[in-house]
């Protein structure tokens, strides 16, 4: 199995929690024989590509350097995480499972990439819009909340880390609960559990 | 290739949804493309009561939901319908087995979409660079402008040729983007004449009543009514004008400048003089165009200059400013009247000239309708743009993506 992850945030650059919840998926996967990419966002100090502890990391860069704001910062740079994303279909002889994405930066591409090569996608939750805005309704959060539902509506399987994300999910995007699993990463079967989910994903692969 | 050649158009705007000079270019160019015997496909915005499927004219066009997300900003819904746009073309190609040879892209308003079908299905993106931001904006002066700025140079790059429709505009973009020369081609743009002969002239007489009296010329702009369009300097010129000939200026169109305009003429007291229409729809564009005695195109930028050949077809003889496009299209003096760009007293001596001298009226409009059956039909553009995309293919064919 072949998994390319999509995070926003990955050591060195670390704006929040995920950083480190990614870095030890990758880690986590590649301790059980599963081959790992890691797409993600670099500045200039990190570079463009490095294999280390078997985990492969592409950093792309946003083309358009200047920004009115996240959102059009976020659509632009989904361009180079797809296009990363299809070198790495195309250069492993489309051997590529699934995709990981984790929250919603990422989604679009993850979108396209499924509409056009096929490949499944597992949406990992980490946080929703609803709980970052604190309910504003503006239409940069209703955009934002547009990309969380698009990647909840094509995503193969969602995974939350609590119980209470996977009933705020169902509350807020009425997700059918059986799509959505709630696996912590504290917990002892954690690796195990996401792995299962994404064999359940690629043997279903016929089905999308 | 087993199957014959086959095209994917990105535009966000196809008819019936039509802004502005895009929509009416892919139309053309897809259908007489078809003609050729090319498979085309046209990606596009949706439209109230216009099928999310149909085929036109031989051509496939896909209307993509635009406005389901909910935008900020207008460039913020650009690239949100994008992400749409993407999905559902990529959804396509799938369904074709990715069997589209080339991708067009129409201006930055698609570019992530084509910039992300040539990747995912290693293909070649062609984009035709209707007109810059910095053209529009005479300069970059604002985050919100330097953001699609940029937009538009990464487009640029990504494609395999950037085609202009002009040969200023060659210059103008290779000089904005900073563009090897070799990157880029110039097709003109097209007008189609059979819809001008068509109309019956014997209606025109009472249609020409609801817009002038019978003693008036009629001096027509048609554009929107912005800044980079002159308008303003037309509007300025009445009064110059009016010294010399009795006319009507009819201003189609609409624009942040049409209450500023409209004040103005109140102010000098011209108003029974100055017509706007607001927008008007295809069919009394045209005749209104037939029935012009001059058609003034009084621009300060003017990346090619459709309204001066639709003129031209329509038979109206043509006042245009010596600038971009436009200067190109018309040769002075032989089949239109080039003056000064933003200068009052050589537009209103160029109208002048026209409305005098009914001689030279008609030679200037002999001239013109022949230029346009010869250089710009679009059998002959189409066929220009199908040797682009042979080109781009057999560059293609030797790639590490062929």
């Amino acid at each position: 199995m072949e998994v390319v992850i999509f995070s926003w945030e990955y050591p060195p650059r670390i704006v929040g929690y995920l950083a480190e919840h990614v870095r030890e998926l990758a880690v986590q996967l590649v301790k059980n024989k599963v081959k790992a990419c890691v797409v993600t966002y670099h500045d200039f100090l990190t570079g463009e590509y490095n294999e280390a502890d078997g985990i492969k990391t592409y950093r792309v860069t946003n083309p358009v350097k200047t920004h009115i704001g996240v959102l059009t910062w976020v659509l632009t740079l989904n361009q180079e995480v797809e296009r990363a994303a299809a070198n790495i279909y195309y250069n492993s002889g489309r051997q590529i499972s699934l995709i990981d994405v984790h929250d919603w930066h990422f989604i679009p591409a993850a979108v396209t990439l499924k509409k056009g090569l096929g490949l499944p996608f597992v949406y990992s939750v980490d946080s929703l819009e609803e709980h970052r805005s604190h309910g504003a309704n503006t239409p940069f959060n209703m955009a934002i909340k547009s990309i969380e539902w698009l990647g909840m509506y094509e995503a193969g399987k969602l995974i939350v880390k609590s119980d209470w994300m996977r009933d705020e999910v169902y509350r807020v995007y009425k997700v059918p609960l059986e799509k959505i699993l709630a696996i912590s990463p504290r917990s002892a079967g954690w690796i195990r559990n996401v792995l299962r989910v994404y064999g359940d994903l690629v043997g279903g692969k016929a089905a999308l | 290739m087993s199957h014959s050649l086959a095209i994917m158009m990105l535009t966000w705007e196809f008819p019936p949804r039509i802004i502005g000079g895009i929509s009416p270019h892919v139309y053309y160019l897809s259908r007489s493309l078809a003609r050729n015997g090319l498979k085309v496909y046209v990606v596009t915005c949706d439209f109230p009561g216009a099928p999310n499927y149909e085929v036109v004219d031989g051509v496939e066009v896909f209307r993509v939901d635009s406005y389901k997300n909910p935008s900020p900003d207008f460039a913020s819904w650009v690239y949100l319908m994008n992400v749409n746009m993407q999905k559902e073309a990529a959804t396509i190609v799938r369904s074709l087995n990715g069997e589209v040879d080339v991708f067009h892209a129409h201006d930055w308003l698609v570019a992530d979409a084509g910039i992300g079908l040539k990747h995912v299905f290693r293909r070649p993106l062609l984009v035709t660079m209707h007109s810059t931001e910095i053209g529009r904006r005479n300069g970059i002066h604002f985050d919100y402008e330097r953001m699609i700025h940029e937009t538009e140079a990464w487009l640029t790059y990504e494609a395999w040729r950037v085609i202009c429709c002009s040969d200023y505009m060659v210059g103008h973009v290779r000089w904005a983007f900073g563009l090897p020369g070799d990157k880029l081609v110039m097709v003109p743009n097209g007008v189609d004449t059979d819809v001008y002969t068509k109309i019956d002239d014997e209606d025109l007489s009472g249609f020409r009543l609801r817009f002038a009296l019978p003693e008036e010329k009629i001096v027509l702009f048609v554009g929107r009514l912005v800044y980079e369009k002159g308008v303003h300097v037309l509007v300025n010129a009445v009064a110059k004008v009016l010294a010399k000939v009795n006319a009507k200026f009819v201003i189609v169109g609409n624009g942040y400048m049409k209450e500023q305009l409209s004040g103005l003429i109140k102010g000098l007291g011209l108003s029974h003089k100055v017509l706007f229409t607001g927008f008007v729809d295809d069919d009394t564009l045209r005749k209104l165009q037939r029935c012009a005695d001059v058609s003034v195109v009084p621009s300060l930028f003017e990346p090619f200059g459709i309204v001066a050949l639709e003129a031209m077809a329509a038979g109206s003889p043509v006042v245009v400013s010596d600038t971009g496009g436009l200067s190109e299209i018309v040769e002075h003096d032989v089949d239109g009247v080039k003056v000064y760009p933003d200068n009052l007293e050589s537009l209103a001596w160029g109208i002048t000239k026209v409305l005098l001298d009914k001689g030279y009226a008609d030679w200037l409009r002999t001239n013109a309708l022949k230029k346009v059956h010869e250089k710009y039909n679009w059998d002959r553009i189409s066929q220009q743009t199908k040797n682009v995309y042979e080109k781009v293919l057999g560059e293609y064919s030797k790639s590490a993506w062929a």
